[in-house]
């Protein structure tokens, strides 16, 4: 069995423990989910620098190794998550998610088009570290708001002795929703800046990285306009997760759905 | 086992006006009381309860009631009384909560744990086998509020509405709390609110001196009614309990609030009738708002979920009973020894096991020298506990060589539940039903 593999397999039942503890609320379940989380991204990381070795560059080379680095990233943003006793039940909603992106991704990761540019330019792997870390806090910021919806509905009903309702308090909730949103921003803002000074220096033609950069662009105004409603009059709550999820969803679309509209455009890989 | 009794004086057949002659304290017992002696009072709002050991149980009550005034006859009809078994089971449901007239309330167990508390204080009072009830006792109320949601619902409506602030904010201590009113139902909420340590107290009414008299009363602070909106708009929890025919907070006058505070969630407890708020302030961004019925639907819910898992929680009373049933078997010398020499025999075959590889001559030298120097051992412990049959020193004995049953289980890292053994239970249901 190949590290890769393993690695999934790993994901997978986490994904499983996790879920149990919805139905067996007992410590030893919870030290089980985080030492197995522990292991995962620990295999993830072996796996991820194996890959790298591999092929010689940073694993970003293509589109499912860009998702397979940010579902690392933000495996290793949840630690701190899943090891605070109150924010622990987000991992029931991120582990599987991130199992399922990683069955999608992983059998592909080891394909690569080839050391496409050159390694020691600095742009590469500051333009495409900063957007795939930008887009992991997004992908936390995401789960957060599913838990967040969900447990609004719950309190609004008044059914909070459910099995469903120890997710944190909303408050929490957002708090954390919202340090992801602005971290997140903070990074892809970064990535798109080198990235826009990285085209200027290749004169690249902007047929080739237009579709995508529009996309991003419009992603970054989701989550700006997102941030700024927040500052100015104090969107909160519900509102904001509604918003991140709308701005995740053309996150994904940007991540893979170009990628089969436009071909060749911008992808990772195809640059002179 | 039947030494153990038990005289209650209860809510379930005692009326409350002869359940408030009776408070006894540790130490009134000391006049019917001998050398071998134990006992343990439990004095509650809905209870007075005496475990006793080698009392006499007509004197008990008479002394009782020259305390309490009370005629024996008298208080023998309002008593009830259990013996052995019963008694245990009983002292085990009181300590959970299930006896209680809330079932599944937690305070029980901490003026339980208070009366266990004077027990000791008071000295030699309880002893070995009060001592040891009573560590069941704790153990089985734990062992209920963990394993099973009875004592975790709330029961009363202050208690929801606090455990719903607690899942919108999280920590309410640093929370804002503005008190509508100063009526009784707004005076038991904003008590509720202070016991979880909200350190922020605000209370308006019409009649400001009695907002006045509450502040002081809870340790808040009072403001006049005109300032309502400012505080609102200041606080993050607001309780509304006022007698005013007509809403007190307007769907208007919250959306204006809600965006001078920049959407801030804030939670309305509305526990007026009729209602301060109206209803579709609820539908407003970030406003979660609860009124009297929402509230009680919630309690009622709770009530019935806490009835749905009493099975589960008798499960584990008979459980307990039956340990502490077996440990006071074995509050004996003689069964002590046994023990002891099984014990030593366990070790022997396991190490007879671990040479199995040597020849017949030798294993038969090994056990030979092992039963020899297991004997040697023993001699003394034995010795000792024959001249010595005491309680204590069988209890220590049995703690040092670990022979009771929670030490072995603790060993194995599992502890077992039988499905056998309900006759401590369908004696004392057997036993309610007759009384």
């Amino acid at each position: 069995m190949t590290i890769p593999s393993l690695t999934l397999m790993i994901y997978i039942i986490t994904s499983g423990v996790f879920i149990s503890h919805l139905f067996i609320r007992n410590s030893i379940v919870i030290r089980i989910s985080r030492a197995l989380f522990l292991a995962c991204v620990s295999l993830h990381l072996i796996s991820i620098i194996l890959l790298g070795k591999h092929i010689h560059q940073l694993p970003l080379a293509s589109i499912p190794q860009a998702i397979n680095m940010m579902v690392f990233f933000a495996s290793v943003i949840f630690i701190p998550i899943v090891f605070r006793g109150s924010t622990f039940v987000l991992g029931v909603f991120f582990i599987p998610a991130a199992a399922f992106a990683l069955s999608l991704v992983l059998p592909f990761t080891g394909s690569s088009p080839g050391p496409v540019f050159n390694p020691y330019q600095p742009w590469y792997p500051l333009h495409t570290l900063s957007v795939v870390i930008g887009e992991a806090l997004f992908g936390v910021a995401a789960i957060t708001s599913v838990a967040y919806l969900i447990h609004e509905r719950i309190i609004k009903n008044g059914d909070i002795h459910s099995r469903g309702s120890n997710l944190p308090a909303l408050s929490i909730l957002d708090t954390l929703l919202y340090s992801a949103l602005t971290l997140g921003f903070i990074a892809i803002t970064i990535g798109m800046i080198v990235g826009a000074l990285w085209a200027a220096a290749l004169r690249l033609d902007l047929y080739n990285i237009a579709p995508k950069a529009v996309t991003g662009a419009v992603t970054w105004i989701i989550f700006a306009v997102c941030i700024h409603q927040r500052f100015a009059i104090g969107w909160r709550g519900r509102r904001t997760a509604i918003i991140t999820l709308i701005g995740f969803s053309c996150m994904v679309f940007l991540l893979i759905g170009i990628r089969f509209l436009f071909p060749g455009a911008h992808g990772t890989g195809l640059l002179p | 086992m039947n030494r153990i009794k038990c005289v209650s004086i209860n809510h379930r057949v005692a009326p409350v006006h002869i359940r408030e002659q009776i408070r006894i304290s540790p130490k009134d017992i000391a006049p019917v009381s001998g050398k071998d002696s134990e006992a343990y009072v439990l004095n509650t709002c809905n209870r007075t309860e005496v475990y006793y050991i080698g009392i006499d149980t007509a004197a008990l009550l008479t002394l009782i009631g020259s305390l309490s005034k009370i005629d024996p006859p008298q208080l023998e009809k309002v008593s009830e009384l259990f013996t052995g078994k019963q008694a245990i089971y009983h002292l085990f449901m009181v300590a959970s909560g299930l006896d209680s007239a809330v079932l599944g309330e937690p305070q029980i167990l901490g003026q339980v744990k208070e009366a266990y508390r004077d027990a000791l204080k008071a000295g030699g009072i309880t002893s070995t086998i009060l001592n040891k009830a009573m560590h069941r006792a704790f153990r089985a109320a734990k062992r209920i509020r963990t394993e099973t949601p009875i004592g975790r619902l709330p029961v009363s409506v202050a208690s929801e509405a606090v455990e719903l602030a607690c899942h919108v904010f999280g920590d309410i201590q640093e929370r804002k709390t503005l008190i509508i009113g100063a009526g009784d139902m707004a005076t038991i909420a904003a008590r509720r609110l202070k016991d979880r340590g909200i350190d922020e107290l605000y209370i308006v009414n019409r009649t400001y001196e009695n907002a006045d008299r509450l502040a002081r009363q809870l340790g808040g602070k009072s403001k006049p009614f005109d300032e309502l909106y400012t505080a609102i708009k200041e606080s993050d929890i607001v309780i509304s309990s006022t007698a005013s025919a007509r809403p007190v907070i307007t769907c208007a006058m919250m959306n204006k609030l809600m965006k001078e505070r920049k959407h801030n969630p804030i939670f309305i407890i509305d526990i007026a009738l009729p209602r301060d708020v109206e209803q579709d302030v609820g539908k407003i961004y970030n406003c979660y708002l609860y009124d009297i019925d929402a509230l009680k639907n919630m309690v009622d819910k709770n009530i019935t979920d806490r009835m749905q898992h009493i099975s589960k929680a008798q499960e584990i009373i008979d459980y307990e009973t039956s340990i502490f049933e077996k440990w006071m078997k074995a509050l004996d010398a003689t069964q002590t020894i046994k023990e002891l020499y099984s014990l030593v025999e366990i070790h022997i075959l396991d190490e007879l096991k671990n040479g199995a590889a040597l020849g017949e001559e030798e294993r038969g030298k090994l056990e030979r020298a092992l039963r020899s120097m297991a004997k040697r051992l023993l001699n003394r412990p034995v010795d000792f506990l024959k001249s010595h049959p005491g309680l204590a020193h069988i209890e220590h004995t049995r703690r040092i060589f670990q022979l009771d049953e929670d030490y072995q289980d603790r060993h194995k890292g599992k502890q077992t539940c039988p499905d056998t053994d309900r006759e401590g239970k369908r004696e004392y249901i057997e036993y309610k039903t007759r009384s």
